[in-house]
């Protein structure tokens, strides 16, 4: 196997006594769609934001293209091309959806020429050319979490974190969606996933990760993880496993 | 999608040039001359407070920086007015940068709060050093030229508009700080360095603010604690920023110009009965934070742009379609 693109290790992150990820170690592979899956509060926004740099982990280290980057913040991160999306949608509401996507851009594209043209791209690859002169907070939710995607591209990254992209969308929408991660599988983009949609996180990714109160209980295909008497627990209770 | 209004800069220039030719009035030269700074005084103020989110309440303290720095070097130095210009400037974008470390990590009242405390200070400062003349203030040799003040004024003012303009509204610069007033966070996610481009803010807001406190000691040839150092620059220009239109910048030039025009015209014919000018400034502040919370140019431009939507709408979705099928 290739050297992998994101090493997790034994990574802690604690909130006062509280114990929001406790131990968790996974590798990412180039290439791979890894989803990441638990029940609500299970600590999978928290992993999200100490890969992304918004924590620091309590202990534990994050190596990405071997390189250790736990703590930094995350504007570094975005340099070394890790992107990410909120689940709950941060689009800068007072100004365009394309004024969005040039900000996103200045980070590769520093003349604002340059970042104008290659807003024009995304916007054109996330289906909200239309859009480009409305302001953000006009667009629909739909819109919102396509428009977060977008930003998250036009970092151009190697590494994408998607957290809960295809919740609170109508089916057509959802397909649009993951229609759109795939056709980013299929140009080489590395995609860490946080869903709720079985449908969704069981089709697209090549493996799962799965979290419960903090903790990695299970890591696998889809099939072998929903199989794992652990997981079935978590999710349905003891008396199902 | 850029604003055309920017092509009235040059004509509008070219008459400001011209009108000490035309006035001869000495006192309407000096209105004048203050409205300008006004106008300069209040776009500063907009970097920080319209485009970057951060209603600075101790503004003012940079004024009084400038001011009292340009006085000190001309009188205890004795440099020439030419090099302690410059000076004021300087010192209040260092001020800037030693005030903004610990209060730009606030944010929302405590940020307005912070400022206004620490400017408080520094009038007290001006209040109990011997260097600054204590509650007596500093009297500065009087260059009596008011078109020599008139042009100097006008200069650092437009300078001011200028560099604002390329920096705000054509260079990256701009939107980066518009990223960072409407979600620090998902700013970050972008590569955007919060702390770095807000101290850049402060320190752009703070050196014209300086400047022109130094060419009004020297205009005016007197300075105290209370007239440069109180709150009036700072409540002065947020009121003029959000009545004309925060986060842009000609909202702050005709919020200028109409509260100073009222302000004087109130002050001419209605001095008796002063109380009445700050209830009526107030109403009209509280009036136009309810009604129209973009301030008078964010309001007209905001109709605009709706009715130029509105057009396209009108022109059918045919013609919506026709550049996606093209390609």
């Amino acid at each position: 196997m290739a050297e992998p693109i994101l090493k997790v290790n034994s990574v802690t992150k604690c909130f006062g006594g509280l114990t929001a990820v406790n131990d968790v170690s996974f590798d990412v592979q180039p290439g791979e769609i890894i989803g990441l899956l638990g029940p609500n509060g299970a600590g999978k926004t928290t992993l999200f934001n100490v890969i992304s740099g918004f924590y620091a982990p309590t202990s534990g280290t994050i190596i990405f293209k071997g390189q250790d980057i736990s703590g930094k913040p995350p504007y570094t991160l975005a340099d070394r091309g890790i992107g990410r999306t909120f689940q709950v949608v941060k689009p800068f509401a007072g100004l365009t959806v394309l004024e969005n996507i040039i900000i996103a851009s200045f980070l590769r594209y520093p003349k604002r020429k340059d970042a104008e043209r290659h807003a024009w791209k995304i916007l054109e690859n996330t289906g909200l050319t239309d859009r480009a002169d409305v302001s953000a907070a006009s667009l629909t939710l739909a819109g919102r979490k396509r428009l977060e995607i977008g930003k998250a591209l036009a970092l151009e990254p190697t590494f994408l974190l998607l957290d809960e992209v295809v919740a609170g969308l109508n089916p057509t929408e959802a397909d649009k969606t993951v229609e759109l991660i795939l056709e980013l599988k299929k140009q080489g983009m590395t995609i860490l996933v946080v869903e709720h949609i079985m449908r969704v996180i069981m089709n697209i990714s090549d493996r799962l990760v799965v979290l419960n109160f903090g903790e990695k209980i299970a890591e696998g295909t889809a099939a072998e993880v929903a199989r794992n008497p652990l997981v079935i627990e978590a999710y349905l209770g003891e008396a199902a496993a | 999608m850029k604003d055309k209004s920017i092509h009235w800069g040059l004509p509008i220039l070219l008459v400001l040039i011209a009108l000490p030719a035309v006035i001869q009035d000495t006192f309407f030269l000096r209105v004048i001359t203050e409205a300008i700074m006004w106008i300069g005084l209040a776009l500063a103020f907009d970097v920080l407070a319209g485009y970057t989110g951060y209603l600075n309440f101790g503004h003012g303290a940079f004024f009084g920086v400038g001011a009292y720095t340009t006085a000190i070097l001309m009188m205890q130095a004795h440099w020439p007015f030419a090099l302690a210009l410059p000076m004021g400037g300087v010192l209040a974008g260092v001020g800037a940068l030693i005030a903004g470390l610990p209060t730009l990590r606030l944010k929302g009242a405590y940020f307005a709060i912070a400022t206004w405390a620490l400017s408080r200070a520094v009038q007290q400062l001006a209040l109990i050093m011997d260097i600054t003349g204590g509650p007596d203030g500093m009297r500065l040799p009087s260059f009596l030229n008011p078109q020599f003040f008139y042009y100097l004024m006008l200069a650092v003012v437009a300078a001011t508009f200028a560099l604002l303009w390329y920096l705000l509204e054509c260079s990256p610069f701009g939107l980066k700080l518009k990223a960072i007033r409407e979600d620090d966070q998902g700013a970050m996610a972008l590569g955007l360095n919060p702390t770095k481009l807000k101290m850049q803010a402060f320190i752009l807001s703070a050196v014209p603010t300086g400047v022109l406190g130094g060419v009004y000691a020297y205009w005016i040839t007197f300075i105290d604690p209370a007239s440069t150092l109180g709150d009036l620059v700072s409540d002065q220009a947020l009121v003029m920023v959000v009545f004309g239109g925060m986060g842009t910048l000609i909202g702050p030039v005709i919020g200028a110009l109409l509260i100073f025009a009222f302000k004087t015209l109130f002050w001419a014919y209605l001095s008796d009965f002063q109380l009445l000018y700050l209830i009526i400034l107030g109403a009209v502040i509280a009036l136009s934070v309810v009604f129209i919370p973009n301030g008078l140019w964010g309001t007209l431009r905001g109709a605009r742009s709706q009715k130029k939507t509105e057009e396209k709408k009108d022109e059918g979705p045919a013609a919506k379609l026709s550049p996606s099928e093209g390609e």
